[in-house]
């Protein structure tokens, strides 16, 4: 079993590669491209619960012997393009714009982003609420081993 | 072990820090797609330590969550709540562990009064 500090770090560290997806999306959200050419397609991460890498300690404490080698912490497995239609401007007058005097933009949905956003930020706040609580219990626990 | 508290609190801390884990990885998995949430029922954990210190706990999904469309069955404020309860607990039981020692050491020592 894991300890809890390398459950919260693989947490922090997917919540924040989610967030700098989404910066990019929102970045992107109205970039245009030339006719023919193929637009931004808003990115997503998703998530896979998998074994935390406890470098330094493998082999030599419970991961070996503790028989519940269950999936610990979470990791990044990929990204995946959003298949949302790009965007369509009619603007004749744009250089970007096609025969038909449309400009291809990207698929990105600002609102949708957003709310991402806010749910990336709740899952890293209770995550960092954990750390803090397993740091102050454990502290607790340091002092409560020391017998006058 | 002869001492049968350190016996008790062994198993309660054991149990503790688990369900610590487990509530942990709950929450670093909340936007996992598919991931189900795992707990452990504290009473039938303690009883299976006590009985065999070396038992691994057995994690069980939890019964009556709501799945999400994408099959995660998280709840991050009821799983924040678990452990902010978990949290408390282990260390009351380091507390009563800690009163515990201390008065055995007394007990132990030839003269309690001191000098």
């Amino acid at each position: 079993m894991p300890d809890i500090f390398s459950i919260v770090g693989s947490a922090l560290n997917a919540q924040d590669s989610r967030m700098g997806v989404i910066a990019a999306n929102l970045a992107n959200v109205d970039s245009v491209t030339p006719a023919g050419g193929t637009p931004y397609r808003a990115h997503e991460v998703v998530f896979e619960a998998g074994q935390v890498a406890d470098g330094e300690v493998s082999g030599t404490d419970l991961a070996a012997g503790d028989g519940d080698a269950g999936d610990t912490g979470v990791t990044v497995a990929g990204t995946v393009l959003s298949n949302a239609p790009p965007k369509q401007t009619y603007d004749p007058t744009s250089p970007f714009a096609n025969a038909q005097g449309y400009v291809t933009g990207s698929n990105v949905n600002q609102a949708d982003q957003m709310v991402d956003l806010i749910d990336s930020s709740n899952s890293y706040s209770a995550s960092v609420a954990v750390l803090q609580q397993a740091t102050r219990v454990d502290q607790q626990l340091i002092s409560s081993i020391q017998v006058a | 072990m002869q001492i049968q508290f350190l016996n008790l609190y062994n198993g309660v801390m054991n149990v503790r820090e688990e369900r610590s884990a487990l509530i942990a990885n709950n929450i670093a998995n909340a936007d996992t797609p598919g991931f189900k949430a795992q707990d452990v029922s504290f009473g039938a954990a303690l009883a299976t330590q006590l009985a065999s210190p070396d038992a691994p706990v057995g994690p069980q999904y939890r019964a009556s969550a709501t799945v999400a469309l994408d099959g995660n069955d998280v709840s991050l404020d009821g799983e924040r709540i678990e452990a902010a309860q978990n949290a408390e607990q282990l260390s009351a039981s380091a507390t009563f562990l800690h009163q515990s020692t201390s008065d055995l050491i007394t007990a132990l020592r030839p003269n309690p009064s001191g000098t």
